[in-house]
Parts: structure tokens; sequence; C-alpha cells
């Protein structure tokens, strides 16, 4: 889906978080399923991440339909989180779109190694885009503060 | 958001005979013995101001049991309960070891981050990683919200001046401040390895961001656990 077909539909896509109203954003977090958060937890966040995309609506400035971000190093690591589409405007490419975008930009970057955490039903979505899971065997691990329990 | 890949916990090495956290499990951290105050008496170490607020006793019987000829003096413990309380100070000195010919050694932890990307790029060389080019370690280390080392201190007793300093484990990680962090680079000297310095490392790190309340901390490893990240 190309910039100007984005266009001609009347969404604009953005690469920085002005104008970005947090607030739409956490809501629409919050409509996929995310765990809500501090709004100015997620302003830190956005502030201190490498690269993101977001699409609006030009009939609602500001308020976000589609949001990705990566964090990372900067040269060589790079790990994509939040990713969603607003439920009202899924199923017609915008989610393909931010991805396409943001990969992209990191690998202008020179950032080769792309990585993100999946759930299992959206593998279908993230393969076509060119992720593999577990490459080489190699598995994506998270701290689990539970088993520190006492 | 879910995991795909949600595993246990990173502490998956295998049984290594270790120094540091020898015994963390059937110790009794007590208040109550005079270890900080006898046993730093001859440290001499300038800059550690928070080494004496370090749980006491704990490593007493590791000295004891020890056979070797070597003295440990086990200064700062892995785990235990009050750890999550409090601060990590910024750098402090995780094991010191007198040699029978009498030069000390300490391995030294620091989280503040200050490394000569010549020192990193040898010691990656070291454990066989294939090389990148300096800029970009620079550029990595300084997009890095945490880098933490370990040096190794060598000198004579008394001479502690002349210190032979080394870089002899890394381990860094990415974050976006506030929710999420990515440990990457996790390396060992390879003749400091099978000490469980990569597994305090990696306990320590994770010790930090935790306190700077960054609560989802991930990483990639492969199956065998030998080499810890992508190195891309």
């Amino acid at each position: 889906i190309s910039d100007t077909s984005l266009q001609s539909k009347g969404f604009n896509l953005h690469r920085s978080i002005t104008n970005l109203n947090l607030h739409h954003l956490n809501s629409i977090f919050v409509s996929v399923g995310f765990p809500q958060r501090d709004i100015s937890k997620i302003q830190i966040a956005l502030e201190n991440t490498d690269s993101l995309i977001w699409i609006e609506h030009h009939k609602t400035k500001g308020s976000p339909v589609a949001f990705a971000r990566a964090t990372g190093d900067g040269v060589f690591n790079a790990i994509i989180w939040d990713v969603v589409v607003d439920p009202n405007f899924q199923g017609i490419g915008l989610g393909k779109a931010v991805m396409e975008r943001l990969v992209t930009d990191l690998l202008n970057k020179g950032i080769t190694n792309i990585a993100l955490y999946s759930e299992p039903r959206v593998l279908g979505f993230y393969r076509p885009l060119g992720f593999v899971m577990d490459p080489d065997g190699i598995r994506g691990m998270v701290y689990s503060r539970k088993k520190k329990k006492k | 958001m879910l995991s795909l890949h949600l595993l246990s916990s990173t502490s998956s090495s295998s049984s290594l005979p270790t120094i540091v956290s020898l015994n963390c499990c059937c110790c009794e951290p007590s208040n109550h013995l005079p270890f900080p105050n006898t046993n730093l008496g001859f440290l001499k170490v300038k800059r550690q101001p928070k080494v004496s607020n370090l749980k006491a006793g704990f490593w007493e019987s590791i000295r004891s049991g020890f056979g070797k000829n070597n003295t440990i003096q086990v200064i700062e413990t892995p785990s235990s309960e009050e750890e999550e309380e409090e601060p990590l100070p910024e750098e402090f000195v995780l094991v010191e070891k007198t040699q029978p010919d009498g030069t000390i050694e300490q391995i030294i932890f620091s989280s503040g981050g200050d490394v000569d990307v010549y020192d990193l790029q040898a010691l990656c060389d070291k454990v066989g990683w294939p090389r990148r080019p300096l800029s970009k370690l620079a550029a990595a280390l300084k997009n890095s919200y945490i880098v933490a080392t370990l040096h190794s201190r060598k000198f004579s007793s008394g001479e502690e001046g002349n210190a032979e300093k080394k870089l002899i484990g890394m381990a860094r990680a990415t974050s976006d401040h506030a929710f999420n962090a990515t440990i990457w680079d996790v390396l060992v000297d390879p003749s400091h390895q099978g000490q469980g310095l990569g597994k305090v490392l990696i306990e320590k790190l994770i010790r930090t961001l935790l306190q700077r309340d960054i609560g989802n901390i991930s990483l990639f490893a492969d199956s065998k656990g030998t080499k810890m990240r992508p190195r891309s």
C-alpha cells in the first residue's frame, strides 16, 4: 500500500510524536487488549524510541489509527513493540503499511537484526512481512519475577 | 502483549562451580556478624561508598569452606531477600582473591558504562565473535540504556596504585526507559569463564533495570545457552 494510496484514502503518515495524542494512543492500546499504561510513562517510552510510525485519518487529526515503534541501539539491533491498529480500521492494510515502513526505515539505518515478540494468533501477520520464528533455534526469553516470590 | 517464547527465568546456566553464588541459598543472612568491618580493612578501595551497606556474614562459610590455596574474599552477594530494596551502587568490588604469591585480583562490577571500545573489541575477539566496526560498537554502547562491565584489577599487596585493569566481561541493555528493556551482547573472557561471572552480570543488570522500574526485560538466547546473544 503506497504513500499516495494512503493519502488518497485520507490517511496521513507520521514518523515523529509531534501532534500525536497520547490519550488516544493509550485508548487504542487498551481496545486491542494491552494493559492500561501511565501516560507519562508512555511519553518517556516514546521519547526514547528509535523509530516510530503512526497513521492518522485527516478527519481526526492527532488520533492514531495505526501505530508501531522500535527500540534498539541504533546500529545493530532493534525490537519492534506496540504494533496496533484501531479495531475500527482493521482489515484494510494499515498494520501492514506501518510495519513495512518501520522495517524499511530500520534497514535503511543499517540495522539488520530486527526482532519482535508476537502472540501466536498474529504470526500470520508478521510472516509475510519477512519475519521468521526462532531462526537458528534462537529463542526469546522474558524475565519473570514470579520465580522470586517468597 | 504476550511473548511467544515466554520461558523460565534467565538463570538457566548449567551447574558451574562458582565463587560468587555458591551457597547463596544455604546461608542465612545475618546482620550481626562483623563482616563488613573486619574484612574491608585491607581492601583500601577508595571509591566504594556503599560497600559497607552490603549484607553481612553471607560468605563466612564460603571462606572457610574453600579448600584452595587462594584466600577468597567475596564482598558482594548476588542474591538475597532485601536485594531489591537496596539501591545498587554504580561500581563495586564483586570478588577479591589473593593468590599464593601475594598478588590480589579484584573483579569489579560497574554499571556506569565506561568501556573502551578497543578493549571491547579485543574481548569480542577472544570469545570468537565476528568483528564489528569500532564506530558502530561505540554507537551501540552510547545508545544502550545500561552497559554493565566486569573488570579485573591485579596488583601486589600494598601497590594498589599500580593495578593492572582489564575488561573481562560485559552485558548491555537497550530500553525505552519506561516499559521494556532487551539484553544484548553478554560476554565473559574465556580466561574467567566458569566462575559464575556471566550469571552475576545478568543478575546485576536485571536488578538495576528493575530498580529503575522497567518491568519487561527480554533477551534472545540460542538453545545451548553457550552463545547468549545473536551476534549481528
